[in-house]
């Protein structure tokens, strides 16, 4: 099958059965290492992340695998490694090391590739070799030699990646050991034996190679669900480092950590009030919070000050963002949803969006004491639950029961699931109740 | 694992119906009568052990914290006549009318009972056609003029009485008869509708759950796959049951004459055959859309979904005939022993807000 046949199949490869896809992926990897191949994969890459299907194996797969967890994130809901390294700039770069190396140096680690005896040994001299290359490449690039042959644009950024792969090439060996301790991400707990394993490994590493200790820490941050949980750990962790390297590293790493909760902090602060998915934001709010409780408690340990103020100000736009997406305007839109059920209307999108809204209330209950909303949520729960308690008395006051035909019971019982979502079903039930006996009465 | 499959019932009323409740940790139990004819609640034993706990039907939110569409679900059963598949069925839809399952639940219930009232309308119409059918009549005029229609109404009530005649019975002991076989095989419809009923549509979706689950557990290395592999072996073996059942009523619908002339015995069998048929497909109707809503979800989520699936399968009394399925469930579970997700929060005690959402889409696509 030709190369353009395939790619007319588009997103259509997400869709067909699994076996099928194996098929294709299978025929893809034959083609070559074709601009339009790498495109398909691209669209095809979170499918692929989840099924895994064999995949022939390549140089260029070979020369990825130490570095492979810090690639972009492929979905917005995955955790992002803190340090990324772009797919685009690896697929420009390979040629450029493939061309170092030379393709007769190359076929000497045939044997990385095809298994058997050896295939261990092989491996290790393949990525020495690369990890040479990528440094001639970047000393290269300092110079302007290989500018033009990178089909992408230099930025400190990416000058910034390739100096990563070199370190990682370099300490693959250790990588590897990483990978056996830690299991793939995202792990939610770093436990004793994690952090021992991470521990030994960054020892021999800042003995031999010192500068590529903070990158060893990135990589095994990027295995976690929360990159800050590590921050915990790393502060009594001994590295065998000197207490100025060792203080330096740790302050390296929290400015990732705490940047990176700023741009996600930005991200949402910066998106108008009304479009939002408020569950999104609540769950944005309590992740955030998560991570800034773990950044901060691992600071107070290390008894550093340095990123107060940057805590502070993250703090703040949680704070803002809870304020004003969540709290601000709740009642009234929750109201307004089940105001189109007492006319008989029937908005289902309306319905499910005041639903959301309030889940996210309830949700937000967990953070609201950190960020010193606390009064300020239950004066919202409180108001909001007496307005729909009103609405349901009103409703379903003469003991309207089961069969909600009608708009009015419908806005009745719907009254009564929203105080569910927002107080809980203890509250919600003792109103119910509340309302259908005196009405029986 | 908690599960409801280690408990081996003899019959489907000791087995009791599903009830599709919301609060997770009763999602699925069954309810059943106890001797004194008081409804009783089959729940997993909740410490991951083997057994299940029997709770009175009335205690049952002092036991557990429930949710409020559940509590209306409570009261409906409780008000309700029976605890049979369809009456709980009943309830279940009732209840999610009320809206307190959310809105879509609503959309879903609605649409569940519009399906019911076109049923009613094309079974009663395809029973007479069959009367006449049987008595040699044409129904080509009745559908020329339209069954609502008031000359199609004539048309009929002249060509009954005709059949009635010609059966030899009179023509109020016909219509009460078609009457009766229409509320029987309500549920099932007849072979050549043009619109499968539900149970029918239930028995096609089974066929496809189990090819689905079996391709799933075939080549899967992950440790839910032989419980997967169980899952789709009940369904066959459900399977089984249900197309002989159905083949049994529409051998009796096909002979429609004979049905009619030995009423007193035939009925007896339709009746049966009918009840049987919901009670072999209850329950699966939460397990099939559950299955369907976590396809294309990661391997994990899939793995979850078939641990839960296994818990709350239904499997086939010992008087059905079939091979003890409890004990192949047992060997099962022993084989593939682990921990399965808590439903209630362990620090609050408080209901799994994200679990309770997840019961509710799926309710939104079941009912």
């Amino acid at each position: 099958m030709e190369a353009h046949a395939l790619l007319s199949l588009g997103t259509k490869l997400l869709d067909i059965d699994d076996n099928r896809f194996r098929q294709v992926v299978d025929l893809l990897g034959h083609m070559g290492d074709h601009p339009e191949v790498q495109q398909t994969f691209s669209m095809i890459r979170p499918r692929l992340k989840e099924l895994r299907p064999k995949r022939r194996p390549t140089f260029k797969r070979l020369f990825c695998e130490p570095f492979e967890d810090l690639f972009q994130a492929l979905s917005g809901d995955e955790p992002a490694p803190l340090n990324t390294v772009e797919r685009g700039l690896v697929n420009s770069l390979w040629p450029l090391v493939e061309a170092q190396i030379g393709k007769d140096r190359l076929r000497t680690f045939q044997a990385a590739l095809n298994g058997g005896d050896g295939q261990k040994e092989q491996t290790l001299a393949f990525w020495a070799e690369a990890a040479q290359a990528v440094a001639e490449i970047a000393n290269g690039l300092e110079t302007g030699r290989f500018t033009d042959d990178l089909d992408v644009r230099l930025n400190p950024e990416r000058i910034r990646t390739i100096q990563d792969i070199t370190h990682i090439l370099a300490i693959a060996p250790a990588v590897l050991d990483l990978k056996a301790a830690v299991g793939p991400k995202p792990v939610a707990k770093l436990h004793k034996d994690h952090l021992d394993a991470i521990q030994t490994i960054g020892r021999t590493i800042a003995r031999g190679r010192p500068e590529a200790v903070k990158i060893f820490i990135l990589l095994a941050a990027a295995r976690l669900s929360d990159p800050s949980i590590l921050l915990g750990g790393l502060w009594s962790m001994d590295l065998g480092q000197k207490p100025s390297d060792r203080a330096a590293l740790f302050l390296d790493l929290s400015g990732t950590v705490v940047a990176q909760i700023e741009e996600r902090s930005r991200a949402m602060t910066g998106s108008p009030a009304g479009g939002t998915d408020r569950m999104a934001v609540a769950n944005l709010a309590v992740d955030l919070m998560a991570s800034l409780e773990a950044t901060r408690s691992a600071m107070e340990q290390s008894r550093n000050k340095e990123f107060d103020q940057r805590l502070k100000s993250i703090r703040g736009s949680v704070h803002d963002m809870v304020r004003a997406q969540l709290l601000d305007g709740a009642e009234s839109g929750i109201l307004a949803a089940l105001g189109t059920l007492s006319g008989g209307g029937n908005d289902r999108d309306q319905m499910l969006q005041a639903e959301n809204q309030a889940r996210a209330l309830r949700k937000c209950a967990t953070i609201a004491d950190t960020l010193g909303l606390r009064g300020e949520l239950k004066a919202v729960t409180q108001k909001t639950t007496a307005s729909l308690t009103d609405t349901a008395r009103q409703a379903l006051g003469n003991g309207a029961n089961g069969g909600g035909a009608t708009g009015n019971a419908r806005a009745g019982y719907t009254a009564i699931r929203m105080i569910e979502l927002i107080a809980g079903p203890a509250e919600a039930n003792q109103i119910m109740d509340e309302i259908l006996n005196t009405g029986r009465r | 694992m908690r599960s409801l499959t280690n408990f081996a019932p003899s019959t489907f009323e000791e087995r009791g119906a599903a009830v599709a409740f919301t609060t997770p940790v009763l999602a699925q139990t069954r309810v059943r009568k106890d001797s004194r004819d008081q409804l009783e609640v089959l729940i997993p034993n909740l410490s991951e052990g083997r057994g299940v706990y029997v709770v009175p039907w009335k205690g049952l939110p002092l036991a557990f914290p429930m949710t409020t569409h559940d509590r209306m679900l409570q009261d409906l059963i409780v008000k309700g006549e029976g605890c049979s598949p369809e009456d709980i069925r009943k309830a279940v839809l009732e209840a999610a009318r009320c809206g307190l399952a959310g809105p879509l639940a609503v959309e879903a219930a609605d649409a569940a009972l519009r399906d019911d009232d076109e049923q009613r309308l094309l079974i009663n119409f395809q029973l007479i056609v069959e009367v006449l059918k049987a008595v040699g009549l044409e129904s080509s005029d009745i559908l020329r003029a339209g069954l609502t229609s008031a000359e199609g109404q004539r048309l009929t009530r002249t060509y009954m009485i005709k059949a009635a005649h010609s059966l030899s019975i009179e023509p109020t002991e016909l219509y009460s008869r078609v009457a009766e076989l229409a509320v029987y095989l309500e549920p099932v419809g007849i072979a050549s509708s043009p619109k499968p009923a539900r149970l029918r549509r239930m028995m096609r979706d089974l066929a496809a759950f189990r090819d689905s689950m079996t391709d799933w557990a075939t080549d899967n290395v992950s440790e839910a796959a032989p419980i997967g592999g169980f899952c789709a072996e009940v369904a066959e073996h459900t399977l089984n049951h249900v197309r002989n059942v159905v083949g049994q009523l529409d051998q009796a619908v096909a002979a429609f004459e004979v049905l009619l002339r030995q009423w007193d015995a035939k009925r007896v069998l339709v009746r049966r055959a009918a009840t049987r048929l919901s009670w072999l497909l209850d329950g699966w109707e939460f397990i099939m859309t559950a299955w369907n809503e976590v396809q294309g979800k990661s391997r994990y989520e899939q793995d979850m979904t078939v641990h839960e699936l296994f818990r709350v399968l239904p499997l086939l009394p010992k008087d059905e005939g079939a091979a003890d399925q409890a004990l192949d469930a047992d060997r099962v579970l022993a084989a593939n022993r682990r921990s399965v997700r808590a439903y209630v929060d362990w620090r609050s005690g408080q209901l799994d807000v994200d679990l309770v959402m997840r019961i509710e889409a799926i309710k939104a696509k079941a009912a």
